[in-house]
């Protein structure tokens, strides 16, 4: 491989996302080991691996909320550069188009969905602290045009209706919904979701499907979804990678997956879905 | 003269010795609460300063031996940390956030508030509990009180050390210093390992304000000056640790000292302050700290 | 369809709410100079008036923020000196004293913050801790510039250097910066810094992964409550017309942080009723109190237990009390509403 190759960072032609050799090591305890794998744009790509895989690990490393030990993870920013994702500081990562969701959900209990959901659209706040501090018209227009872009995403969602509830009284379902809307406002390339289906039945699971397609098509982007959820991840994912104690297995369309006999003995003795 | 200046600093060196043993044991309580409970007690200066209240109130008024004093003052200050830990620290459980802090904060306003009602306004004077009588080492000279003030900041210390690492008790106190919750699956009593913290750590502060009042007087504002210099010795020798900020400890005394008499006496502690600041941009988990990675 | 009365009207626009709220309390010279309120009430109000400024600040740290700063009274004490010297020693104007008193602890306060803010939050409260420590003894030993012990005397202000106030008019500037103050907290907290803020408390990851920079926000926060503390102290120096160290010592700190904690943390209103009840109420009420009013240290205890119960029972403050009972008075009324009906 040519200097040139290594030092300016390259994606091939529909890849927006590319992991390469990524290694998380805390202390001697090897967490991630050298895996690579890349998602192409307006994918739905899933993540699987059985429980302590290292899927939450990896997911953090690519999201900057670890800092990875080895390894490069190459991003189709929004402004059209590819960039190395390691190094870069947390909060920017937002910046570039990615955007993850949790899995405890975190939201803020004591506001209201909507003004949660415009914490999602944080950083596209261009009027200045001192123009907000004293409500300049400019800043006022501003805030009027945020609050309803998030009243669309919400409706998008189906729960603008109760957009000035507090987020803490609400089910988990409804919650999760405000989450995602929260992610919906910077307009991402990358949604990565941190199992979104944990804690949701089989209703729930179907309309979360469904949810997902139609994210993935109305705003034009790409979905990582990291899942313990068998059906789930088959059903609506167009690839899958599969890891096993940090380490690679496969990466194929689902019903490859599915026969492949490493994924197969490293999911041995696991429950399904 | 090489030699004079040498017995200076040896002079020095020995005070701050005794200065930071002191630090230590104020420095431990702060340690041992936090380890336990997750909290920073706020409240540890001004509940050590009530402890040496009662110590002076009980020699005053009773004339019996200091030691004695003392030893009741002890009895008393293990009584308050249970009732502390009873009334208050009990029903913490549920208080996220800085919650716990705000609550020592309270618990700070009260015992300030209680002092003056029940002791009075007026500075109250406790001897030393050596008077008189000294050592020399080279022009250098060292009271017998000071001596017996670091021996005791010592062997507490060492003594505490030696329960963390050699006894149940101590094992107690490490599992749950660790990990609460899954301290208590492992069956270990943690209601009784944190009512034994706050009960030490009200020992601690109520020795190091004894300690420290013969050189000063009896008053509200008694463990100022010690209070602060335990936080910063937890600052800077990390929370994550118990021996890490007794170090902390010897070294701010040691620093203060130094820089009071040879730089400025005036300046001289704000100057250390700076430098702490400084020193925990460059290194903010501490000269021991581990870095704790968080969970996501 | 019925008209909203000229009142309610007033009373559902936030701004008109601030101001009549700054109109009454304004009255209190007038009633004091009738001699239907006692002289004290002037001093009493005034000084609720400007620990109700340094404790919005602080509620903009502790209760958007989850920050605590132990700093406060330090601060303050910085705002009435560099004031009191600017328009006493160089004779420049009010106005030049109260930016000056304002502009100089924030930038201090930036550099602490930027020093302490790095790593866990409970760092912050040592280290301001710490940095009160250093401001009281300065206070005392910077004899030039603060008249040491002896303390350091001003003025009341002089706007647009024609307009010499008296303490009646002085008391009624408080009220216009209090009102003002309420209104800037107002706009800060309810626009983006707020939600950011909050997201910070809420959920320290879920703000990183919305791209709120942590050390960003946490310093803006401190610098902010910083400025407000400071303000608070020049308010101060022109209104008591002396300034003393010994005033700006840790009580003082654990005062303004009882008020944000008692009054309600993230209300605006609740900082005065935490002023009022911390502070006013001890001087109006408790020590007028037979026997139990002379004894030393009554308020401090009373605070101290106030904030433990507080924040065991009642964590929404003592503005909440306000909608609890409105709540309660509401659910009654339907209750009688479907009996008649």
């Amino acid at each position: 491989m040519s200097e040139q190759a290594i030092l300016t960072p390259s994606l091939n032609e529909n890849e927006i996302l590319r992991v390469e050799n990524l290694s998380m090591h805390f202390g001697g305890l090897k967490a991630v080991e050298k895996l690579s794998f890349s998602i192409n744009e307006h994918e739905i790509f899933g993540l699987i691996g059985p429980n302590g895989a290292g899927k939450t690990t990896v997911f953090n490393c690519i999201t900057q909320f670890y800092k990875p030990s080895e390894g490069r993870v190459l991003f189709l920013t929004k402004q059209g550069l590819t960039e190395n994702l390691v190094g870069q500081k947390v909060h920017n990562i937002i910046r570039k188009g990615l955007v993850r969701t949790f899995q405890n959900v975190e939201l803020v209990s004591e506001l209201s969905l909507l003004d949660n959901v415009l914490v999602g659209g944080h950083i596209d706040f261009k009027s200045s602290g001192f123009s907000q501090a004293l409500r300049l018209p400019k800043a006022r227009k501003e805030e009027k045009a945020m609050r309803e872009k998030a009243e669309r995403v919400l409706n998008f969602m189906g729960i603008d209706h109760m957009k000035d509830a507090l987020a803490g009284g609400q089910p988990y379902g409804v919650r999760k919904k405000v989450e995602m809307a929260r992610t919906l406002m910077c307009e991402p390339k990358l949604i990565i979701l941190d199992e979104p289906a944990a804690g949701l039945n089989d209703v729930e699971t179907q309309q979360l499907a469904e949810t997902i397609r139609e994210v993935r098509d109305t705003y034009n982007c790409t979905i990582l979804l990291v899942e313990h959820d068998m059906r789930l991840v088959m059903g609506i994912c167009d690839r899958i990678c599969a890891i096993s104690f940090g380490k690679f297995l496969a990466c194929d369309t689902p019903e490859r997956i599915q026969r492949n006999s490493l994924v197969q003995e490293a999911y041995l003795g696991e429950k399904e879905g | 003269m090489g030699g004079c200046y040498l017995s200076t600093f040896l002079q020095l060196f020995l005070r701050s010795f005794e200065t930071g043993a002191i630090y230590a044991l104020a420095t431990l309580g702060i340690i041992i609460v936090f380890r336990t409970n997750l909290v920073i007690n706020f409240a540890q200066g001004v509940m050590g300063m009530f402890g040496a209240y009662i110590v002076t109130i009980i020699f005053m008024k009773t004339g019996m031996p200091l030691l004695l004093a003392i030893l009741l003052g002890i009895v008393a200050a293990i009584c308050i940390g249970i009732i502390v830990d009873f009334v208050v620290i009990r029903r913490t459980k549920k208080v996220g956030g800085s919650g716990k802090e705000i609550i020592t904060l309270g618990m700070m306003m009260v015992f300030l508030g209680i002092a003056p009602m029940v002791f009075g306004v007026d500075p109250l004077r406790l001897p030393k509990i050596i008077e008189t009588g000294a050592f020399t080492l080279d022009k250098a000279n060292l009271s017998y009180n000071s001596l017996l003030n670091i021996v005791i900041g010592l062997s507490l210390t060492i003594g505490l050390f030696l329960l963390l690492q050699k006894t149940k008790l101590g094992l107690a106190i490490r599992t749950t210093a660790s990990n609460e919750r899954t301290a208590r699956m492992l069956g270990i009593p943690t209601k009784k390992v944190t009512l034994f913290a706050w009960a030490f750590a009200m020992v601690l502060g109520t020795l190091s304000g004894v300690l420290i009042a013969p050189s000063t007087s009896v008053t509200v504002n008694l463990m100022d000056s010690i209070q602060v210099n335990a936080f910063i010795a937890c600052v800077l020798g990390g929370f994550q640790t118990f021996y890490g900020p007794v170090i902390g400890a010897y070294i701010l005394a040691i620093a203060n000292n130094l820089l009071s008499y040879y730089v400025s006496s005036v300046w001289g502690t704000q100057i250390l302050y700076l430098l702490v600041i400084i020193f925990i941009v460059i290194k903010p988990v501490g000269l021991i700290g581990k870095r704790v990675v968080k969970k996501v | 369809m019925k008209q909203d009365s000229i009142i309610t009207k007033i009373t559902k626009n936030t701004y008109l709410r601030f101001v009549l709220f700054g109109l009454i309390i304004s009255m209190i010279p007038v009633l004091t100079g009738g001699g239907i309120l006692k002289t004290s009430w002037l001093g009493i109000i005034g000084g609720t008036i400007i620990y109700t400024i340094a404790a919005l600040g602080l509620n903009l740290l502790l209760g958007y923020s989850g920050l605590i700063s132990l700093g406060t009274a330090g601060f303050m004490g910085l705002g009435a000196y560099i004031s009191a010297y600017v328009t006493g020693n160089l004779g420049l104007p009010w106005e030049v004293g109260i930016l000056a008193a304002v502009i100089i602890p924030v930038i201090f306060g930036i550099l602490i913050g930027l020093a302490s803010l790095r790593m866990e939050g409970l760092y912050l409260g040592i280290v301001t801790l710490c940095v009160a420590e250093v401001l009281r003894k300065t206070f005392d030993e910077l004899e030039p510039l603060t008249g040491g012990f002896s303390g350091k005397s001003a003025e009341y202000p002089t706007l647009l250097g024609i307009f010499k106030l008296n303490q009646g008019t002085t008391f009624v500037l408080l009220c216009v910066v209090l009102v003002l103050m309420m209104i800037l907290t107002y706009h800060l907290a309810n626009g983006q810094l707020g939600r950011a803020l909050n997201a910070m408390r809420g959920s320290n990851v879920a703000a990183q992964a919305m791209g709120v920079s942590l050390l960003k926000y946490r310093l803006i926060a401190f610098a902010l409550a910083t400025g407000y503390a400071s303000l608070a102290g020049a308010l101060y120096a022109h209104f008591v017309k002396f300034v003393y160290p010994s005033t700006w010592n840790l009580p003082l700190s654990l005062v303004i942080l009882a008020i944000v904690v008692i009054g309600g943390l993230r209300s605006i209103y609740g900082t005065f009723i935490g002023a009022l009840i911390v502070y006013a109420l001890p001087d109006l009420v408790l020590k007028r109190i037979p026997i139990i009013g002379d004894i030393n240290g009554l308020s401090y205890v009373f605070s101290g237990v106030l904030i433990i119960l507080v924040v065991l029972f009642y964590p929404g403050g003592c503005v909440k009390v306000f909608s609890d009972v409105k709540l309660l008075l509401q659910k009654l009324f339907k209750r009688k509403v479907k009996k008649n009906v």
